[in-house]
């Protein structure tokens, strides 16, 4: 053969090669803890290099585990929740394969640097404990993810709660049938000002409080989600959060990534492994290091310590073991049912023409979910005896008020009556949220309860927002509005505007109900 | 220089004829098939422990050319592949579990076997980390033993756990709170399941026998309540212990070949720890240990001389030197690496043999429960 002819050969293996290198890769999906979404690049870059079509879910870790119980459907070809301890307890029928862990991410408490300083805490030794006489003497409030929901949130709780029980180092079962510690954490939890689903959608919350001057005190959060929120703190130029590190232990989120088998072939299974042998490269650890995190020893060097916020990433820490799993369920069921801070919810549902049809058929299947205690109970959204409930039905007004406490028998009532609703007449949210308020006014007062607005619409709505923001401010602007919509063409910017005004969040319930209320129920 | 139709012709058709012969005589000699054999596939079952060995090349190509075999091995936990029936019912042709005990288990499960060898031996060991071995050593728990290497007198250890000593009094400072030693789960998994009748065996002076086993099983039981939450398998505990470090992980159960395996997966990390790390990994050898044997159960007579093709000299070579499992006598290979040189105790003297299955099956009955 000649050379020309050689020449040629070797160009045609190499456009082969070339060819067969560049074939768009798979449609993948990850369904992922909202703390990851500073990493989501670092994924993109990968999946562009692959020509890969990636999208990336956020959820709470607890949610995430939900989505793996045997029977469920998590819609995900990986998970990247915060620990994988939750894989391990829910996920039963071992679907999830190939699990390793990305970066280290300890759950700290930040105190924003003046409070710290009043506290006595800066430049000082902090235990859980003292944490806990600065909430029982009523000196410090705090955001804390719902414990329910995301790791960060039960990991501060059980850390909280074994300091409680005056054994920080480990839960036993038999401890939490105490009555004496049952009184110790639900003063604790006294000090939850705000909450959330996910420990992201938390920063986000501190930060917005910054804006709209609610001006939050503190918040538990892991290490290097404390850092993002203080780099955009110090770009505002708002005072930064002043990091505690609990010296009788923390707990560490091990931000485990793992592949879920659906059956969808090698190929999907081998895309997953380069893009988890591509995070876990040196490359990409040095800048997962860069985001704060800790990463694996030898991998990457972590970022220095800054001595103004007191975060450092390479300082040594003692641990928290987690409990049996038996024992942490336990305690998350305590959690939901008896220690939370009790909620007050004010639901304005939309029983206007507009809804007619579909929008209402889903509106009273969302009412029968979340007034059927054996259906909340499965995904720990369960309402307690101490929490309030008031239904305000709307259109162009408020058709009737009904309001009851989490008992059994009060939801079998308010249920029955919200059953017989019609759809028809104009749709006014803002004079129903406005009602809302003057109706939880008395229980607002009294300052045992974490208070929510939902309005459960298909988004359009006649009047005029300042019928409702007037009345918000009027009140000390101390309730969130949450919107879910329904409805085959929801519009949600209305609501939007409702949700930046206050700190809330509007989620989207025709897609799922339960994944929607569980949201809203993170936060109250 | 140009050739010929005709010619290139005859040269096809001789090349096809060698060809033809040469495929046939392979055939018939496994030990010499190249490409052109036709190797037997087998499926079973094996511990994630020798998941490293069962996907390097070099093993499987040595298995395919010079034996014949190709495995479709896939991973499960040692314990639950003897017993579970979703696993046995998936008909495999042979099973590697990591624990002698569980060839009487597997029985005990009607699995009708074949031929059962032992092919590596593992000691169970402690990892610790540097600081934290030199506290047990000044508490007088532990010995040094040439090197950042160590032995550890387990029974004194499990002692001051039991009695909910904390670290501090046991010499180790800057950890809060009480001792422990965390295993994976004793009903999933092999390093957890040997650990339960170790402590067995230690807490009541011998290898513990049924009618002894009421007199320490609280005491066992409480061993294993301390260690909390407990991971499913002896890899995902080494990953944890590597990831969290010494404040995290100051003390857990794990097989020797997982530091050298770790440390040959990448050379330059381990040699930036050896620099850097503020506390290095350290393996302690408890005093007595048990060894984890890995015994191949073939189930299927076509799975009888995989048995021979894995004690072959040049396979077990490569399973000591890429991934440090020692061979069937619990002796280490001819490869010495400079890496771990000094980290490794090359003769484990103080042995003690594992229970027998209805009193290893009684005791997870009763962790089970703890």
């Amino acid at each position: 053969m000649n050379k020309a002819a050689l020449r040629v050969a070797a160009g045609l293996l190499l456009a082969l090669a070339l060819g067969a290198c560049s074939a768009p890769g798979p449609q993948f999906t990850i369904l992922s803890g909202s703390e990851n979404d500073v990493l989501e690049p670092m994924v993109r870059e990968f999946c562009r290099s692959r020509r890969a079509d990636c999208s990336v879910k956020y959820q709470g870790s607890l949610d995430i585990a939900l989505a793996l119980k045997a029977g469920n459907d998590p819609g995900a070809d990986a998970v990247w929740p915060a620990a994988s301890i939750w894989i391990d307890m829910f996920d039963t029928a071992r679907r999830v394969k190939s699990v390793k862990s990305i970066a280290q991410m300890p759950v700290i408490l930040g105190v924003k640097r003046s409070k710290a300083q009043a506290l006595g805490w800066v430049g000082a030794k902090v235990t859980t404990k003292d944490i806990l006489a600065a909430v029982e003497g009523g000196r410090l409030k705090f955001l804390m993810t719902s414990a329910t929901q995301s790791n960060s949130g039960a990991s501060a709780y059980l850390a909280m709660l074994a300091a409680g029980i005056g054994k920080p180092d480990l839960i036993e079962s038999g401890d939490l049938d105490k009555p004496e510690v049952l009184a110790t954490v639900r003063g604790l939890l006294r000090g939850v000002e705000r909450s959330s689903g996910s420990s992201g959608w938390l920063a986000d919350l501190y930060r917005e409080g910054e804006r709209t001057g609610a001006r939050y005190e503190a918040m538990w959060n892991y290490e290097a989600v404390i850092k993002e929120t203080n780099d955009k703190l110090i770009a505002d130029k708002k005072e930064p959060l002043y990091a505690i590190y609990p010296e009788d232990g923390v707990s560490v989120g091990d931000s485990p990534l793992g592949f879920v088998d659906r059956g969808r072939g090698k190929e999907v299974e081998s895309f997953f492994a380069d893009l988890q042998a591509f995070l876990l490269k040196g490359d990409t650890q040095a800048r997962i290091a860069a985001t704060g995190r800790r990463v694996e020893l030898g991998r990457a060097a972590p970022i220095k310590a800054d001595p103004a916020t007191n975060l450092d990433p390479s300082r040594a820490l003692t641990v928290v073991r987690p409990p049996e799993p038996a024992v942490i369920q336990k305690a998350l069921s305590l959690y939901q049912e008896a220690l939370r801070r009790p909620s007050l919810t004010a639901l304005c549902i939309d029983v206007s023409g507009s809804m007619k049809g579909h929008g209402e058929e889903q509106l009273l299947e969302a009412m029968r979910f979340l007034l059927t205690p054996v259906r909340t109970r499965e995904v720990l959204v369960q309402w307690s005896k101490q929490d309030r409930i008031i239904v305000l039905p709307f259109s162009d007004r408020v058709l009737w008020t009904a309001a009851g406490s989490g008992d059994d028998n009060d939801q079998t009532a308010i249920l029955t009556k919200t059953l017989e609703l019609r759809a028809r007449d104009g749709t006014d949210f803002y004079t129903c949220g406005a009602r809302a308020l003057a109706e939880m006014k008395p229980v607002l007062d009294a300052g045992q309860h974490l208070p929510a607005i939902v309005i459960m619409t298909d988004g359009k709505s006649q009047g005029a927002m300042t019928t409702f923001e007037a009345a918000w401010r009027a009140d000390g602007r101390r309730v969130p509005v949450f919107g879910v919509t329904f409805g085959d063409d929801a519009d949600r910017s209305q609501l939007d505007s409702l949700a930046t005004l206050t700190g809330g969040r509007v989620f989207d319930g025709t897609k799922s109900l339960t994944q929607a209320f569980r949201a809203v129920r993170g936060y109250n | 220089m140009a050739i010929s139709r005709r010619a290139f012709g005859i040269g096809m058709l001789a090349a096809s004829a060698a060809g033809t012969g040469g495929y046939v005589y392979l055939r018939q000699h496994p030990e010499i098939a190249g490409r052109f054999g036709e190797p037997k596939r087998l499926f079973g079952f094996a511990g994630g422990e020798k998941e490293g060995l069962l996907a390097n090349a070099r093993v499987r190509s040595l298995l395919e050319r010079r034996f014949g075999l190709i495995l479709d091995a896939r991973r499960a936990g040692s314990v639950e592949m003897v017993r579970e029936r979703t696993l046995l019912d998936q008909k495999p042709q042979f099973l590697w579990p990591s624990s002698s005990v569980l060839v009487e288990v597997a029985r005990n499960s009607g699995v009708k076997i074949s031929r059962d060898q032992v092919i590596f031996n593992s000691p169970i060991v402690l990892y610790s980390w540097d600081r934290i071995a030199d506290g047990l050593v000044k508490g007088g728990f532990a010995e040094p033993a040439g090197g950042p290497r160590y032995t550890v007198d387990l029974l004194r250890v499990l002692k001051a756990v039991i009695a909910g000593e904390t670290w501090e009094a046991m010499g180790v400072s800057g950890l809060f709170g009480r001792a422990r030693i965390v295993s994976t789960d004793p009903n999933k998994s092999n390093s957890g399941f040997m650990f339960a009748g170790l402590t067995a065996s230690l807490l009541s002076g011998d290898v513990i026998a049924l009618d002894s086993l009421g007199r320490i099983d609280g005491d066992v039981a409480t061993v294993f309540r301390r260690m909390g939450y407990k991971p499913p398998s002896s890899g995902k505990l080494f990953d944890d212990y590597v990831a969290g470090g010494a404040g995290a992980q100051p003390l857990i159960v794990g097989y020797e070949n997982q530091l050298i395996e770790w440390v040959l997966q990448d050379a330059d990390r381990w040699k930036r720890v050896e620099a850097s790390a503020p506390s290095k990994p350290v393996i302690l050898y408890p005093r007595p240990t048990a060894f984890s044997a890995h015994p191949l159960i073939s189930i299927d007579r076509a799975a009888d001389e995989l048995i021979d093709a894995l004690v072959n000299e040049s396979l077990l070579e490569l399973a000591w030197e890429e991934h440090g499992f020692r061979g069937p006598l619990g002796t280490v290979g001819k490869a010495r690496n400079p890496l771990l040189q000094s980290r490794l105790i090359e003769r484990i003297d103080a042995v003690l043999p594992m229970p027998d299955a209805p009193v290893m099956l009684a005791l997870l009955d009763r962790l089970a429960t703890a």
